[in-house]
């Protein structure tokens, strides 16, 4: 039973209760939407890519360098498109027994990490500054840890989808979830 | 002071808490004046060691310290244009209106004015210090805080022409000498020449807690640096009820009133008559009386309405499309104008192209954090 539901251009927020009856689980899913800019953006590269590799062919005096500075552009490229694309990522919170965090991939593989209820001691909302921007994270802080884990270890959701997440772990947790209470900043993310 | 609008300030600037130092103790003082009297204040600065991202300070103070590397002297590595889309962003996400930047040195605040430019803000500058270039000796910023550094800048050759004068002329005057710095070597040098060993009290550097129980055991405070903006030991001396003799440098003819205050030229014999002439007045002054002008005359709530002013200036000051502004620019000089054009060119199609590929819409606003009284 799908209980809401919050989108933007890249993410959408569902958020399921597994077993309506009881509160057993509660699933809150972070979906990517499929994009036609991405399809394009993979078409434009593969292109670039080719005519790199056909202007190396022909051209009869080349540089060493200038092959050595297109292989690098090349393998750029080609890292950034064959990054593991995810599909979603998902958070089932079990009030009784703990937190499980899954990562799921286009590919069909999922990774899962669960953390015991009593070894949560606080999730928090911070705010991650890159030298190039600054977003929304939620993370959860451990005992007996001394880095904070992160619920969305891919994804990047942006805060109004964080927020009844949060909400939801504190409840679970028992922690007081108040927006009023400021939080610290953890490593730079 | 009038109704001024709530308004919602950037302070940037390279030295900011953990580093302490005039700057950085304007910024966090006017801050919280700004704060009380119902503005909205973020600073921006650099990272310091491991201490990077998002902090808070007394009163709701948010605090952004950037991962830029500082390279020279707390100074981050001028990029040009590297820093436009971390500022962009926390201009959008903390509605910004206006951007105040301190400090001339502060590469970090010259690159955020620039953008904040780029980008319509309207923008504020203070600058902290006036150093003249004359020479290596005289580009000195402070670290950590000493009572007086002993250094070129403060014209520690001036003291060693100018205390063995005045102790021949006067024979129950004796000196005190806080801190530290190359040139100390030098005040030895001259105590041990005319030997002056108990005449003058060389105490090494004075931490800063310990400033005022120095400064009360004298009667004129003496101060002879060769390039100064404003002084704040002036100030400090001038607080503790002492009479002042300064050298008639840079802005300290204007830290204290005059009957407060003999001015000289940086140069031996004027300042001795200038000593001269403070012992004849010296049973006029009273120290208490001089204290409590001075509490009146600097007071960190009168600067922040005074700020308060300026910034209301700045935001009626008009909008000035790219073409006016480059008009400007072009006049600051033959090949100077031009190069600045084409920064500020560049400046404007990143700008743009930033707009493009992360519009503002999707950069989410922060909600305004409401402080509960125990919390403050």
């Amino acid at each position: 039973m799908v209980e809401s539901c919050i989108s933007n251009k890249i993410y959408s927020y569902k958020h399921e209760c597994k077993w309506p009856n009881s509160e057993a689980a509660d699933v809150h899913n972070i979906i990517v939407r499929k994009s036609r800019s991405k399809g394009f953006l993979v078409f434009f590269s593969a292109l670039l890519i080719l005519a790199n590799v056909i202007l190396l062919f022909l051209i009869k005096d080349k540089s060493i360098a200038v092959v050595f500075w297109s292989f690098i552009w090349d393998v750029l490229i080609v890292k950034l498109l064959l990054r593991k694309p995810v599909e979603k990522e998902s958070v089932v919170v079990m009030p009784a027994l703990g937190v499980q965090l899954e990562t799921h991939y286009v590919s069909g593989k999922i990774i899962r990490r669960f953390v015991p209820i009593d070894k949560i001691l606080k999730p928090v909302l911070l705010e991650c500054v890159t030298p190039v921007t600054c977003y929304w994270s939620l993370s959860l802080i451990i005992q007996e840890e001394a880095e904070l884990m992160l619920v969305f270890k891919e994804l990047r959701p942006p805060v109004k989808m964080l927020v009844p997440i949060w909400k939801a772990l504190c409840a679970a947790t028992g922690s007081e979830g108040s927006l009023n209470t400021f939080t610290d900043d953890g490593p730079c993310c | 002071m009038g109704d001024s609008k709530r308004q919602r300030i950037l302070m940037v600037s390279d030295f900011f808490y953990p580093n302490f130092g005039g700057v950085e103790n304007h910024i966090y003082l006017l801050s919280q004046c700004l704060i009380k009297l119902g503005h909205k204040v973020v600073v921006m600065t650099h990272a310091y060691g491991n201490r990077s991202g998002v902090r808070y300070m007394t009163g709701g103070l948010k605090v952004y310290y950037v991962p830029w590397k500082p390279f020279l002297m707390q100074n981050t590595l001028p990029t040009f244009y590297g820093t436009l889309p971390i500022i962009r962003t926390i201009l959008i996400r903390e509605q910004i209106s206006l951007v105040h930047g301190h400090q001339a040195f502060s590469t970090l605040c010259h690159e955020a004015l620039m953008h904040a430019r780029t980008m319509g803000y309207k923008v504020v500058f203070t600058d902290h210090s006036l150093y003249g270039f004359a020479d290596v000796g005289s580009i000195h910023m402070n670290k950590d805080c000493h009572q007086k550094r002993l250094v070129y800048r403060k014209g520690a050759d001036l003291l060693v022409e100018v205390i063995p004068e005045v102790c021949r002329m006067y024979p129950n005057v004796r000196f005190i000498v806080g801190g530290d710095g190359p040139k100390r070597v030098r005040l030895e040098e001259m105590r041990e020449k005319h030997s002056l060993q108990d005449r003058v009290e060389m105490l090494g550097a004075v931490p800063h807690a310990r400033v005022r129980s120095v400064l009360i055991s004298g009667h004129i405070f003496l101060n002879s640096s060769l390039t100064e903006a404003f002084c704040i030991a002036i100030l400090e001396a001038a607080s503790c009820g002492l009479l002042t003799v300064s050298t008639r440098v840079g802005g300290v003819p204007e830290v204290l009133p005059d009957d407060m205050i003999v001015l000289a030229e940086p140069d031996p014999t004027d300042m001795v008559q200038a000593i001269k002439k403070a012992i004849s007045i010296l049973p006029m002054i009273d120290p208490q009386d001089m204290h409590n002008r001075m509490k009146k005359l600097y007071d960190w709530h009168d600067v922040a309405k005074r700020t308060e002013i300026v910034y209301d200036r700045a935001l009626k000051c008009s909008n000035q499309s790219l073409l006016e502004r480059l008009s400007r620019y072009l006049a600051c000089g033959a090949w100077a104008g031009k190069l600045f054009c084409l920064v500020m060119i560049i400046d404007f199609l990143l700008w743009r192209l930033l707009q493009l590929w992360k519009p503002a819409e999707d950069i989410e606003v922060v909600p305004d954090i409401v402080l509960s009284h125990d919390e403050d």
